[in-house]
């Protein structure tokens, strides 16, 4: 049984459901019940065949055993609905704990593996992994206690009544056996390639399904069409070749583990037996119910271990995001004398990467000064500005905050002293008002309007949305900008008033005007607060009170703008392709011939002379 | 039924006629079944018989051993054709589905998010085409075999015939009720678990605001209080769902029951032989368990009827007609003439007018700039181009050729497009360039890469040219990505391109290197480019200023500048922006 031999293993499926056993036992009891029951119905029929071949048959004995069929019918009929009830029941509530203990154990991994992990996957954990497991807790664990329980008793009932007609009721397992056997050899490794195939078909649709957009701004498909199709063609044939392998395997068992085979033995041999006397009529009644019945409990034992197979995967998903180490949390915060910020020596490696992403990283931020992290792409600049709140911890030397390791603060507390404002901006699906609460979560309604002004929102809340503050955000129909979003998380920050706060690259996707805007937002958030930002424009932190310049994980230069430049090293070079980059423009070279041009295009042509446009 | 059995034959396309000459043996060999079961007769009157003798049944024994093997032999061939015409019906099906994605509007296509399509593509396929073969022989099986063991048994005695003729029929309009009650209760929860998902979505993506206010775990009050509400739905909905299986189990055990007392009576009044009721017995008792399951079928069939619903609405779609007569493209200027566009209405949009006689006209060659506070239709202008949607008024015309008179792909042919997010296939970088031009050679592979900047860097890599994507992934930093998009436009050369200004969303060092990739890319070609930071354009030959859809100003940028209205506003807001600093 594979229930022993995976118990011990905590991310098999029998430890997964271990929350709610005590429900899927009673299930599982309740369910092997019932199979008794049907089991003891049977049986009755022989008092009563005896009763009604006998010479003068006891019509009153006869009603009374009638009835007890029925009533044990009935008994077990309600067993199986009870049971039914327990196992779902008891999934249902494993469901709502998985998520709960997954969702909380997610608060309390690095945020840096939420983040890297992404939203989409852990999705498809906490909702199609944990709803995997349903057919297996909620279906097959009756099942595989009936399963497993009626046979058993079948065969004891047989031999106690007569050995010889119980081995001829067998007669056909062997044989059956046998040759399931001999088919499902390589079965395993057919399995395997099987699923490999299929895993192959939904990767080349996803990939297929996801690029058909790009790809038909490019031609018309045919490109990743002939590779979508070649795949599937693949992968169909690998699949094909199981079918046809285990073919055999699935029509022997089918053949053999059904009623008709068995009652062709059982029937002959019987009369033949009652012919010489062995058995009495009732006996060989009772095998002809029985036998067949022995025979159709074989096949489910068969495709229940495939549904074990399959949840089994999802379990072991669940089982390694609820392994997954969680940050270690002091019990008592320690509270921080100021803003400053320090990285002591700082070293970190990223868990699936040999190099490290920062090597030996030491700066101080005072507080309430500037710091602007640059550097080329892959330097290290959001590496280290994720470090301060905790996204992941250093892997050698230290962060302190007002001269506390962060790793002695209470994550809720640190999250407190520091504001991240995200590059990409995140709203609930709730009102803008709970939106902006959420900084601050005891804050009046008088507060809010007041982060929102600070952070230019109020204006388009009030005058651009249906219903103010109470407009829900994030749901379909309502339409805010990358700006506008944008400028409601920073109302957000400037209400929860940390302190400390962390930018990165928040204005890179913003249109001109909700630039500005958010420039404004931004200046009333950071005003007089410890402000860490990772920076593309370098323009912008031009007059930042320190510039740590990173490049290959470890800073090479760290002071002012003016300084920066004379030492001609990285930071002068970044600042000079940012001038070269600021001053291009398509086709600036050919302007002197753009004067001939612009007479060759007509806007609003002749065929439709537009009103004359209106100053705004 | 007969309709799930008609969309069934439709999915399977060309295995239909395998399908459903499976299916005709099933019935052949549910038919040698049920046959067989009536073979129980004359061995239980030999059983009763006074003296019992073997030898008497023979030709019985003989009957029953060649029906067991006759039934044998044609699951056999039933099993030949079964699994390969699941998968041939399956892959038939994707390579249907993969042709229509590409056919059908692009409206559409980006309307629908990709894992809605994948679940058709993916899940629909797999757990409806591809079981439904199977699925649908064990229901063929499980009403016919028990209604030819019926016609038989009316051989034997009509009454006890009749009570099981009777019984069985009677019980499925009421049934059908039942499980209506059901469905509704999974609609329900349905509704319950998609607003679980949401709220999940919404946890793990904003776990880090959520941190700061102790919003998680147990205290996630939103996310706590769906999880409940799920629970307390799905209860209920299971409640009910074991409706249909009590009703339908209740029915057959009843059945069997009923027949049993009513032949005891028959027997006990020496009106029927007992011989007789212990057959129909023996025989009964061995479709209560089929039948009892069959409710259970029932749910599967309503599952499978709705994928096989969803497979068929996505392929009803129809591609946007082409004119007749069909035309090519000679040349390259483009020409909006009173173009009014809304996007269709569904979900996600709200149907309301985005354009509104849009009119210009772009000489071959020319750069035209388009500019404007995001929705104000700069994209959807872009997007009209190749053909995404029609509009609804107006015509766009490309070398003076409506653009409804030209096949897809030629049109696509002449325009390159290059956007913000790159979308790399995990292939070799080889492939994903040479995809612009399937025929392209190495070489031009190579030009095509050195033009676009991303030659030394692609060299630098494990595999070089023939790095996959897979490998290297999350390495490639967005300017290199955008880089290689722009090899292949590049390489497909083609007479227009339409720019969504790739570079903001870029680092420095990658910023000078896609400038300078663009500015190989749009050398002597008709350009439309959506710009965001307007020192881009200041060249352009013509620069375009939309607000709500409509022209607002047009003119080059000293033009423009001259008019101190909005383009003049925001170029000084762009300039101060610039001015900003922390």
């Amino acid at each position: 049984m594979t229930a022993n031999s995976s118990r011990s293993d905590e991310l098999s499926l029998w430890g997964i459901i271990k929350p709610v056993k005590e429900k899927i036992y009673i299930g599982m009891i309740l369910s092997a019940l019932s199979g008794v029951a049907w089991i003891v119905a049977l049986v009755l029929l022989h008092p009563i065949t005896t009763e009604l071949l006998s010479e003068s048959p006891n019509v009153n004995r006869l009603w009374s055993l009638g009835g007890a069929v029925l009533l044990t019918l009935i008994i077990g009929f309600i067993l199986r609905i009870l049971s039914f009830r327990w196992s779902h029941i008891g999934a249902f509530e494993l469901e709502e704990i998985l998520r709960t203990n997954l969702a909380s154990h997610l608060a309390k991994v690095p945020l840096g593996y939420v983040v890297t992990t992404g939203s989409g996957k852990l999705k498809k954990i906490l909702m199609d992994d944990v709803m995997s497991l349903h057919a297996f807790v909620a279906d097959s664990t009756p099942l595989m206690a009936r399963a497993y329980v009626t046979p058993i008793l079948i065969l004891i009932v047989m031999f106690l009544i007569d050995w010889r007609m119980a081995l001829v009721s067998i007669a056909m397992f062997p044989i059956g056996l046998v040759a399931m056997r001999f088919a499902f050899t390589d079965y395993e490794e057919g399995r395997e390639a099987y699923d490999a195939a299929n895993e192959h078909i939904n990767q080349t649709i996803v990939e297929y399904v996801q690029g058909m957009q790009v790809v038909r701004t490019f031609d018309d498909g045919t490109s990743s069409f002939t590779r979508y199709s070649d795949a599937l063609t693949t992968a169909t044939k690998t699949m094909r070749e199981w079918a046809s392998q285990t073919r055999y395997g699935a029509f022997v068992a089918r053949i053999m583990f059904a009623s008709l085979p068995t009652l062709v033995i059982v029937l002959p041999t019987g009369i033949w037996m009652l012919q010489n006397g062995w058995i009495d009529v009732p006996t060989l009644l009772l095998f002809i119910f029985l036998a067949p019945t022995l025979a159709e409990n074989i096949i489910p034992l068969i495709w229940l271990s495939q549904l074990i197979i399959m949840s089994q995967a999802g379990a072991k998903r669940i089982g390694t995001l609820l392994s997954e180490p969680i940050l270690t949390e002091v019990e008592m915060s320690q509270k921080p004398a100021n803003a400053t910020i320090e990285f002591k020596n700082v070293t970190f490696t990223y868990a699936e990467r040999k190099d490290p992403a920062l090597k030996d990283v030491s700066f101080t931020v005072e507080e309430g000064t500037v710091t602007a992290l640059v550097g080329p792409s892959g330097a290290g600049k959001s590496t280290v500005a994720q470090l301060i709140p905790r996204f992941w911890d250093v892997s050698e030397g230290r962060i302190t905050i007002g001269g506390v390791d962060v790793r002695h603060i209470k994550s809720d507390d640190l999250m407190k002293h520091v504001s991240f404002v995200f590059q990409i901006p995140f709203l609930l699906q709730d009102t803008i008002r709970e939106n902006i609460r959420l900084g601050k979560p005891e804050a009046t309604d008088e507060e809010i309007i007041e982060a929102a002004k600070a952070a230019q929102a109020h204006d388009f809340i009030i005058n651009e949305l249906d219903h103010g503050y109470d407009t829900k955000a994030g749901e379909r129909g309502t339409r805010l900008s990358g700006g506008q979003r944008q400028r409601i998380t920073i109302a957000r920050a400037i209400l929860q008033d940390s302190p400390i706060i962390v930018l990165d690259e928040a204005t890179a996707f913003a249109d001109p005007e909700n630039e500005a805007k958010i420039h404004a937002a931004i200046a009333n958030l950071t005003k007089g607060k410890t402000l860490i930002v990772v920076a593309h424009r370098l323009s912008t932190i031009r007059d930042a009170h320190q510039i740590v310049v990173l490049d290959h994980g470890a800073v090479v230069e760290k002071g002012v703008h003016d300084t920066l430049v004379e030492n001609n090293g990285v930071y002068a070079r970044l600042w000079a392709k940012f001038k070269d980059a600021q001053g291009w423009g398509l086709r600036r070279n050919q302007t002197d011939e753009k004067d001939k041009r612009a007479e060759e295009i007509i806007v609003n042509d002749a065929i439709n002379v537009p009103e004359p446009l209106e100053g705004s | 039924m007969l309709n799930t059995y008609n969309n069934m034959i439709r999915a399977a396309g060309s295995s239909a006629p395998a399908m459903r000459s499976a299916f005709s043996i099933s019935i052949l060999s549910a038919i040698v079944q049920g046959i067989t079961y009536g073979l129980m007769f004359p061995f239980f009157r030999e059983m009763l018989a006074p003296t019992v003798s073997l030898q008497s049944l023979l030709p019985f024994v003989l009957a029953l051993i060649g029906l067991v093997l006759l039934d044998a032999i044609l699951r056999y061939i039933e099993s030949e054709h079964e699994w390969t015409t699941q998968m041939d019906a399956g892959h038939e099906v994707r390579i249907k589905l993969g042709e229509q994605l590409r056919k059908i509007p692009l409206e559409y296509l980006s309307g629908r998010q990709t894992g809605d399509l994948n679940v058709v593509l993916s899940g629909d396929v797999n757990h409806v085409v591809m079981i439904m073969g199977g699925l649908f022989d064990i229901v063929l099986r499980t009403i016919i075999t028990p209604l030819t063991a019926i016609a038989i048994i009316f051989f034997f005695d009509w009454r006890l015939a009749l009570a099981l003729l009777i019984l069985f029929p009677l019980a499925i309009p009421l049934y059908q009720r039942i499980r209506e009650v059901a469905a509704r209760e999974n609609r329900v929860s349905a509704a319950a678990h998609a607003d679980v998902t949401a709220n999940l979505v919404e946890y793990a993506q904003g776990l880090a605001v959520l941190r700061a206010t102790r919003q998680v775990g147990e205290q996630s009050v939103r996310l706590q209080e769906s999880l409940k509400n799920l629970r307390e739905k799905q209860t209920v909905a299971t409640q009910w769902g074991t409706v249909p299986n009590l009703f339908m189990s209740t029915i057959v055990q009843v059945g069997i029951l009923t027949v049993t007392a009513l032949g005891t009576y028959l027997v006990l009044a020496g009106n029927l032989d007992i011989a007789i009721l212990l057959a129909v017995l023996a025989i009964t008792v061995r479709f209560a368990e089929p039948l009892s399951i069959f409710a259970g079928m029932a749910t599967m069939f309503d599952f499978m009827e709705a994928g096989l619903e969803r497979i068929d609405a996505l392929l009803a779609i129809e591609s946007l007609p082409i004119q007749a007569p069909v035309q090519s493209i000679e040349r390259f200027d483009i020409e909006f003439e009173q173009v009014n566009f809304a996007y269709a209405s569904d979900d996600s949009k709200t149907g309301e007018q985005v354009l509104h006689d849009v009119s210009f006209h772009l000489p071959e060659r020319r750069l035209l700039a388009l500019v404007g506070t995001s929705g104000s239709g700069k994209t959807t202008i872009t997007k009209l181009i190749t053909r995404y949607a029609d509009p609804q008024a107006g015509f766009i015309k490309i070398g003076g050729v409506d653009i409804r008179a030209v096949t897809q792909s030629e049109l696509m042919e002449n325009i390159s497009v290059v956007f913000q997010d790159v979308y790399l296939f995990d292939e070799s970088i080889r492939d994903n360039i040479r995809m612009a031009k399937p025929d392209a050679t190495d070489d031009e592979v190579i030009l095509a890469a050195e033009a676009a900047n991303c030659h030394e860097f692609i060299s630098r890599l494990p595999d070089g040219y023939d790095t996959t994507v897979g490998e290297i992934g999350g390495t490639l930093s967005g300017g290199e990505r955008q880089r290689i998009s722009i090899a292949r436009a590049i390489l497909k050369d083609a007479p227009i391109v339409l720019l969504d200004e790739p570079t903001s969303a870029l680092d420095t060092e990658s910023e000078v290197a896609v400038q300078r990739a663009i500015d190989r890319l749009v050398e002597n070609k008709t350009v439309i480019v959506i710009a965001h930071r307007l020192s881009t354009v200041v060249a352009a030959d013509m620069i375009v200023v939309l607000e709500d859809g409509r022209i607002v100003e047009h003119g080059t940028h000293n033009d423009l500048l001259d008019m101190e209205n909005r383009y003049a506003a925001m170029w000084a807001a762009q300039q101060q922006a610039r001015q900003w600093k922390v």
